[in-house]
């Protein structure tokens, strides 16, 4: 564990040698990130296997002094770092693996890779920082990764357009985590956790100043994590490559969200309002996302609302106290989701779109990728034996044995959304009548495959560390020695687990009866509710309300700072260039080359010197 | 001060030495330019007799009126100086440079006047050049020797600097 | 002692040199220009053996320095002109002031 901070090293190696010597190996490339991310895999899962065995451990080294205050760096390993660490490195280098067959051929082969490289490295980088500062500088790094993975394909409007949009919600939402950040320093002088929660546990920092930072530092996370209202920005990244969705938006980036709040758990504990409006920004988005998701016609775009809605259960977990059950759907989500986007990617690969109404009748076709995909349907929808099924009952326990029956409702409600529109997806896609236009569809090739085999295993197997029958291990592991995080396992009611099964079963009957079997028209609903689906499938027209009040007040603002610029910064630029020019003309005059010139002037300049000198109390006075 | 033969001796070099440096200055001509700074070069040697250096005036003779003029006056020959208008541009320079030397005249001038120091009584004037060459075989003779070599490497780049290159064009 | 003062010698020494200063800072000849910094080298002889007889400790000294400064001074007219010699044959003037080849 002593040597846990080499594990971001490996992929920040890899980026370096990818911008080094990328243009010269190709495709080769794809082998230096692999096996580097491999190598960071590795020492992951040692360390994790280390972490349940030995305490948490803690290195830092003085970084800055300043008067009494001592800023530091380093790293530490605690059971949330491992975990993550964990899943971090197993997600990207799959994703690292799944590339080689996906990106084959692209003339920027290398520079994605190091991209890659670069984001797994912030991501590392952000799991295992041992104070809020440092988290906060891997944070913004994680930014920048995706802004580059998302415009990877820049030469597309819609990907700058989408890789602009990423950066500046997520920024919008950073805002808030830094000035919760200087708040906190302000209160209690450090930026250590440890230290912070120290003060918090004593009782140093006021009621209201803890409730402040708490929500400024989950407004960090509501942008990271595309939580409403930041979450606009989500569904346009999917313009980036698949696996940049998988690894970005399944497991990682958007997970950042999560973990911080997570690791500031005690923090959020400390105020009762802090963790209801995490709750309710949660529960609200879980159903809201959702609900767009029913009538996306995009299959990543689906994917994306619905990676939204689940980070939204994660945080209404977290809000209700729970903190096992939001870190235990963390780790199943990015299983199940990874390995949902892998198999997007790999249907968009074979059929070269990505509207789902444009495909059907893959099941035949997709031999290894339908049941994969199925999986991953069934692991998300909660059918039991899955791990969706078990994170996502500990979620609903949570909410109702956290005193919130109305956001257990709208939980419930997003569940059977989930279901409904999750196997409208895998209907529309793999059942139904081939279209014409696509004959020659073939299966991805292995190194695609098998990553996701990989994945699926995880995806149903993952739930079992974690279940009513055979004990809450992870949870167990998880709040070890820090009682203040919560019970390892919250004990409810058993009609809970039967509700959230029915609701997922019914979901997906009512999908099978719509496009599986089509014994219901796929516009009875819509028909029902003309205006409710218009204004559904133009996501309740976030994205016009945003252009309509904040994007027409800066555009009005720019403008006006644009006429600052035009006249006055330009006019002093223009003074300034002016001066300089001129004095660059006379400068040059008087480098003539011409020696008697220059020695007239420096005998000048000893002759004013001199005089001066003599005038002024010489050398005899 | 009296009016010795000797303040009367100083007047007259003195003279003939700035007017040979103003006519330097002043004449149009090249070749004449140089003839005129003979007549300073001379009257340089007279004012080292006056100050009992009486070898070193001899060298002055040889040297300067003697070798530095004539090598002077093949420079003009061989060079063919046939425009001798002067440039007009330089006219700013010139008033600027003439300034300038009247102040750093006056400033070394301030210097010189307060300068005060005890005459002391000297022997100089007794075997002057046995003195000098006394002196030089003694007490300098390493920096006599260097000047040697200095006169000799003087020489050779001399020659390699003014030696025509058409022949090792031709070679190349 | 002497009827003439130190000073005077000094104040012609310092006349000759501004001389020299000014045709070397003015004049287009190169040829010029080299003649008038042997005029001001030789003031500063003349102030060497002024020194040499007026001085705080009146030595032969200042004379043999001023017979080195003399066979400096020789040597450096030498290379000067060969120096002209070249520039001249390469850029067929005597000029400084077309003489401009260290601006680059």
């Amino acid at each position: 564990m002593e040597n846990a901070w080499l594990i971001p090293l490996f992929p920040l190696l890899s980026f370096l040698l990818l911008l080094l010597i990328g243009k010269r190996l190709r495709e080769a490339s794809a082998y230096v990130g692999i096996l580097l991310t491999l190598a960071s895999l590795v020492f992951s899962i040692l360390v994790l296997f280390e972490r349940f065995s030995e305490p948490t451990y803690m290195a830092k080294v003085n970084w800055l002094t300043i008067g009494e205050v001592h800023l530091t760096a380093g790293f530490e390993v605690n059971q949330l770092n491992a975990l993550m660490l964990f899943i971090v490195s197993l997600v990207s280098f799959l994703v690292h693996t799944y590339s080689k067959g996906y990106m084959q051929g692209d003339e920027r082969f290398h520079v994605f890779y190091a991209y890659l490289g670069l984001f797994t490295f912030a991501m590392l980088g952000l799991v295992i920082s041992p104070n809020i500062l440092q988290t906060y500088i891997f944070w913004e790094l994680v930014g920048v990764g995706s802004f580059l993975l998302i415009g990877f394909y820049f030469y597309k409007e819609e990907a700058k357009a989408a890789a602009k949009k990423a950066f500046i919600m997520t920024r919008i939402g950073d805002v808030g985590l830094f000035i919760g950040m200087i708040l906190l320093f302000w209160q209690t002088q450090s930026f250590e956790y440890s230290e912070i929660f120290k003060a918090v546990e004593a009782g140093s920092v006021s009621n209201t100043m803890i409730t402040l930072t708490a929500i400024l530092i989950f407004i960090g996370a509501i942008g990271k994590s595309g939580q409403f209202p930041l979450h606009t920005w989500l569904p346009d990244a999917m313009e980036g490559p698949t696996p940049v969705s998988a690894l970005i938006h399944a497991a990682t980036m958007v997970a950042a969200g999560v973990y911080l709040v997570a690791a500031l758990f005690p923090l959020f504990l400390a105020s009762k309002t802090a963790l209801l409006t995490v709750a309710v920004i949660g529960g609200f988005t879980a159903i809201f996302a959702a609900s767009i998701g029913l009538v996306q016609t995009d299959i990543k775009r689906v994917l994306a609302y619905s990676t939204v809605s689940q980070l939204g259960y994660m945080m209404l977990a977290l809000g209700c106290g729970g903190y096992v059950a939001g870190v235990f759907h963390l780790m199943t989500h990015a299983f199940f989701k990874a390995l949902l986007f892998l198999a997007a990617g790999s249907v968009i690969h074979a059929v070269h779109t990505q509207n789902i109404e444009e495909m059907g009748g893959l099941w035949k076709k997709l031999k290894l990728t339908a049941p994969l995909f199925l999986i991953g349907t069934l692991a998300i929808s909660g059918v039991p034996g899955l791990s969706g099924f078990f994170s996502k009952d500990e979620i609903l326990v949570a909410a109702w044995e956290g005193g919130h029956p109305v956001l257990f409702l709208l939980a419930l409600i997003a569940a059977f959304m989930t279901a409904f529109y999750m196997f409208r997806l895998f209907f529309m896609v793999f059942t139904g009548d081939a279209r014409s236009e696509q004959r020659d569809v073939n299966e991805s090739p292995s190194v695609m495959t098998l990553p996701m085999v990989l994945l699926g295993i995880l995806a149903v197997v993952a739930g079992y560390i974690n279940t009513p029958w055979f004990g809450s291990f992870l949870g167990d592991w998880l709040v070890d020695g820090n009682p203040i995080l919560g019970a390892a396992h919250i004990e409810g009611p058993a009609w809970i687990m039967i509700a959230a099964t029915v609701v997922s079963l019914a979901g997906i009957l009512f999908a099978y009866f719509i496009y599986g079997k089509r014994s219901i028209a796929p516009d009875w609903l819509s028909g029902k509710g003309d205006m409710l689906h218009t204004v559904v499938s133009n996501k309740y027209y976030i994205d016009e309300f945003y252009q309509m009040t904040v994007v027409a007040i800066v555009t009005g603002f720019s403008y006006f700072l644009r006429l600052i610029d035009t006249f006055l910064v330009e006019g002093i630029v223009k003074g300034v260039v002016g001066f300089v020019q001129g004095l660059g003309r006379t400068g040059a005059k008087m480098q003539s080359g011409q020696v008697q010139t220059y020695g007239a002037v420096a005998f000048l300049g000893l002759a004013v010197l001199a005089v001066i000198y003599a005038l002024t109390g010489g050398y005899l006075r | 001060m009296t009016f010795s033969g000797e303040f009367f001796a100083f007047m007259a070099l003195a003279l003939v030495a700035i007017i040979g440096g103003v006519l330097l200055l002043n004449l149009n001509k090249v070749v004449h330019m140089v003839v005129a700074l003979i007549f300073t070069f001379v009257s340089i040697a007279g004012i080292y007799i006056l100050l009992s250096a009486e070898f070193v005036a001899a060298v002055q003779v040889l040297i300067y009126s003697g070798a530095i003029t004539i090598i002077m006056l093949f420079g003009i020959m061989l060079t063919k100086p046939y425009d001798e208008s002067e440039a007009t541009t330089g006219k700013w320079r010139k008033i600027l440079v003439f300034l300038g030397v009247l102040g750093f005249a006056f400033a070394v001038y301030l210097g010189i006047y307060h300068l005060d120091i005890q005459q002391v009584p000297t022997t100089l004037h007794e075997d002057n050049t046995l003195q000098i060459g006394k002196a030089l075989y003694s007490k300098y003779i390493i920096p006599f020797e260097f000047v040697s070599v200095l006169l000799l490497v003087a020489l050779i780049g001399a020659i390699i600097l003014a030696k025509r290159e058409d022949k090792e064009g031709d070679k190349e | 002692m002497s009827s003439v003062p130190a000073s005077a010698f000094l104040a012609l020494a310092l006349i000759l040199f501004c001389i020299g200063l000014y045709g070397a800072l003015t004049k287009r000849n190169t040829v010029i220009v080299l003649i008038s910094i042997e005029l001001m080298l030789n003031a500063v002889n003349i102030n060497l053996v002024t020194f040499s007889k007026y001085g705080v400790s009146p030595s032969i000294n200042g004379q043999v320095f001023a017979l080195f400064a003399m066979a400096v001074a020789a040597a450096e007219a030498a290379v000067g002109l060969a120096i002209l010699m070249a520039l001249y044959r390469n850029k067929k003037t005597v000029h400084i002031d077309e003489m401009n080849e260290m601006k680059h």
